[in-house]
């Protein structure tokens, strides 16, 4: 009946098989550099090993990966029309977690074609495979399109939904590049070599992108709650009634307005920093699902 | 001693100018904007934990009723509109205006004019520098670094000297602008709904159809024309809607169809669809079943309309509906019967029965407990066996001149946010000096922030610059 399922389950295995090629990359990598001299580390383009043909099928499995989770989403979307009258393939908690993990996914694409950089993947793409992998866990009847209940029924929810979601994946990255800091600089501090982390950037690299994410997430938060608030104006009859979702936006809007802040100060970089990315995606995720399952409020449909 | 007296006042007018000065420092500094919001947010999220605005028995049914006791002390029941919360948010406002007041004008100084001439030593103490020889002429290399500088945007600016020429770019001095924008706009945000607190009100309404409400606040009238609900193909209800008319001294003003994110504004109060449920005191028909008494026998059946009288003539009886309670409740000491609450855990209509001509009794008869009650006097037995109910529309009524202040602060925070997050602010320096056999170049730059982007960028001129060493023909 839904065939958007079958294109979410294949983006599902090619996002599982995307994260173990880039594993599969970093590990490759990791033998091609023990030969090298010290303090002469042969880059990870230059191998003739496995790391490279490795790699590239990475990038193109998540590529194909991404294209499906597309492909899956514009279905469901056409399924939705056919429903209700109503496309925004992000209106229950099954649809939003595809479309995050497509926002995630397309970032770190973005990102390894800028910066060349693919020893990210293996984390990034966890994420966006975790969000995945989460949706179809769901039970079925939260995976199938419920038509709209009446307040949700509205042009609002193509905006306030799809950028707020987006915000989650930038913060999701930066929770991911936290995550990676955090391990290399471990590796680092007990002073091993040839690990897998000498593939990874540098620490400063890692440090400055996470950093990027936050400051790509947080703009659009803030534009995603408010568009909320003028939503709720038109719905619920006032910009602001302290519903636990909405609070809790603001709450997780707070956590990284005053990291961004504290980042102006020497001595939040690099350490600090990385933990308080993968605490603020903590928040996130409880913004997003446990609020949910866990408080009640006018949000508790979504 | 005229001395010692003057000395003794200069200190104290000093000390007072210092201590304003600290204090300025103080509510101006990047701390306390951490420490502010932190604690908005931690204050926050004890009001998602704890439910706001229930009624006692929720709270200590849920926490106890000690625990009760603290919430009401320390305002957590209703915590977003505690004294302290307020205080965290004038903070706030407080914050990033003295922020705005204290750094502002340095930002709008380098707008129009910028420190050009520095030192060697300080283009070298920058984060990011280089020092290249070349063996072209002073002009040359200015020139090139000039053009360098201006293709991607930089604003430059030259400073000529006897043996040297210093060069100063920048760009990207919108973004911090912007983030001040955005601190002000917080201000905005509060002050709108500080107003909107002060001059708006909010109400809510259960209005039925063909009904009249007046409306006080706008001194004018509301008829409900008609209350409906649609529904899907699988029998979900899709939307609820209502059609309003505005009566002004009787006469008709306005009518629109509100729905669910589609509501009607007359003279700035804003009617929204909020809810619908079924009516507690009223309902649309009632089915009674007549037995006789002495064979426990059905003779006969009616449906009575909402307080019209019908009749059975082959029984000679006259059955008038008049009352209805969804929720049976009896008020001992004004001797009136209530709807306990709005759900029909207890329904019961009030039965107005006369017997051939003679106005017998008018019992209330219970759905659930059809026997409960004998009609003394009369032949029959009443049984309710079901009714329609009579759905009530929910109207919320909201005035918020407030509102509009809000949406001015938060496209100021949005492009404030948006601009100070995309642009950054760069500036490089660069000084030729002439030397017996071309020049030595000293370039260095600092970014305020997008550290990577800048590195690229800098070294892509440093590149640039090396490469005037052997020009390509």
């Amino acid at each position: 009946m839904f065939r958007s399922l079958f294109l979410f389950d294949v983006t599902f295995w090619l996002y599982l098989a995307a994260v173990g090629l880039y594993f599969g990359y970093l590990a490759a990598s990791k033998k091609a550099l023990r030969p090298a001299y010290a303090g002469h580390p042969a880059s990870s383009e230059e191998d003739d090993g496995w790391a490279q043909p490795l790699g590239q099928l990475a990038t193109w499995v998540t590529f194909f990966g991404l294209l499906m989770n597309g492909l899956a989403l514009g279905m469901r979307a056409y399924e939705r029309m056919q429903l209700s009258g109503t496309f925004a393939p992000w209106s229950n908690q099954f649809e939003a977690m595809s479309y995050v993990s497509f926002a995630i996914i397309a970032g770190y694409l973005f990102l390894e074609l800028k910066y060349g950089i693919k020893a990210i993947g293996a984390f990034v793409v966890s994420v966006g495979f975790i969000a995945m992998g989460a949706a179809s866990l769901l039970p079925y009847r939260y995976q199938v399109a419920e038509p709209l209940v009446p307040a949700l029924n509205s042009y609002w929810i193509y905006i306030h939904v799809s950028i707020t979601l987006t915000s989650y994946a930038a913060f999701a990255m930066a929770g991911g590049l936290g995550m990676m800091y955090l391990l290399k600089e471990r590796a680092e501090h007990r002073g091993r070599r040839g690990t897998i982390y000498d593939t990874f950037p540098s620490l400063e690299k890692i440090d400055e992108l996470g950093y990027k994410s936050v400051m790509i997430g947080f703009p659009l938060l803030a534009f995603g709650v408010i568009l909320g608030a003028m939503w709720a104006n038109y719905a619920w009859g006032g910009y602001w009634s302290w519903d636990p979702k909405e609070t809790w936006s603001l709450i997780v809007w707070l956590i990284y307005g005053a990291y961004i802040h504290a980042r102006m100060n020497r001595g939040w970089e690099g350490h600090r920093a990385a933990l308080y990315q993968v605490f603020g995606f903590g928040m996130v995720i409880f913004c997003f699902w446990g609020v949910n399952f866990l408080l009640s409020g006018l949000h508790a449909y979504a | 001693m005229d001395a010692i007296t003057k000395r003794t006042e200069d200190a104290k007018s000093f000390s007072f100018k210092e201590f304003g000065d600290a204090l300025v420092e103080f509510f101006s500094s990047l701390k306390l904007a951490i420490f502010l919001m932190i604690t908005l947010a931690i204050l926050s999220t004890v009001g998602t934990v704890i439910q706001q605005g229930e009624r006692p028995e929720v709270y200590i049914k849920e926490y106890g009723e000690n625990a009760y006791w603290w919430f009401v002390k320390l305002g957590f029941v209703d915590i977003y509109h505690t004294w302290y919360f307020s205080t965290v948010l004038v903070l706030l406002c407080i914050n990033s205006l003295t922020c705005f007041h204290q750094r502002f004008p340095a930002i709008w100084r380098s707008i129009r004019q910028d420190k050009v001439n520095v030192t060697a030593s300080f283009i070298q103490n920058l984060k990011r520098s280089a020092t290249v020889d070349l063996p072209d002429e002073r002009p040359k290399v200015a020139e090139a670094l000039g053009l360098a500088f201006a293709e991607r945007g930089y604003r430059v600016l030259v400073n000529k000297a006897e043996t040297e020429t210093t060069l100063y770019a920048t760009k990207g001095i919108m973004g911090r602008v912007a983030a001040h924008v955005a601190h002000l706009s917080v201000t905005v945000i509060v002050a709108g709904g500080l107003i909107g607190n002060i001059l708006g009100f909010r109400d809510f309404g259960v209005c039925l159809e063909g009904e009249t409400y007046h409306v006080p606040q706008g001194n004018f009238d509301l008829h409900v024309d008609k209350f409906w609900l649609d529904y899907y193909d699988n029998g979900a209800v899709k939307s609820y809607n209502s059609t309003l008319t505005v009566l002004e001294n009787g006469e008709k003003q306005v009518t629109k169809t509100i729905t669910v994110n589609d509501p009607l504004v007359y003279k700035g109060i804003w009617f929204y669809q909020s809810s619908y449920g079924d009516s507690w005191d009223r309902v649309e028909k009632a089915r009674i079943v007549v037995r006789e008494k002495a064979t426990d026998k059905v003779v006969g059946e009616a449906i009575l309309d909402w307080r019209k009288e019908s009749e059975l003539k082959n029984l000679g009886l006259k059955l008038q509906l008049t009352d209805f309670v969804a929720d049976f409740g009896f008020d001992a000491k004004d001797r009136r019967v209530y709807s306990k609450t709005v759900e029909h855990e207890n329904p019961a209509i009030k039965l107005a029965i006369t017997e051939y001509d003679r106005q017998l009794a008018a019992p209330w008869i219970f759905y659930n407990y059809p026997d409960l009650f004998e009609i003394q006097g009369s032949k029959y037995k009443f049984e309710l066996t079901g009714y329609l109910t009579k759905k009530f529309t929910g109207l919320q009524i909201a005035k918020d001149p407030g509102v509009i202040i809000v949406w001015v602060g938060s496209t100021l925070l949005v492009v404030g946010v948006m601009l100070s997050a995309f642009i950054f602010h760069r500036r490089v320096w660069a000084k030729v000096v002439s030397e017996p056999h071309g020049v030595t170049v000293y370039l260095g730059g600092t970014a305020y922030k997008g550290q990577i982007d800048f590195d690229r960028e800098f070294q892509r001129i440093s590149e640039r610059l090396k490469t005037l060493r052997h020009p390509t023909a």
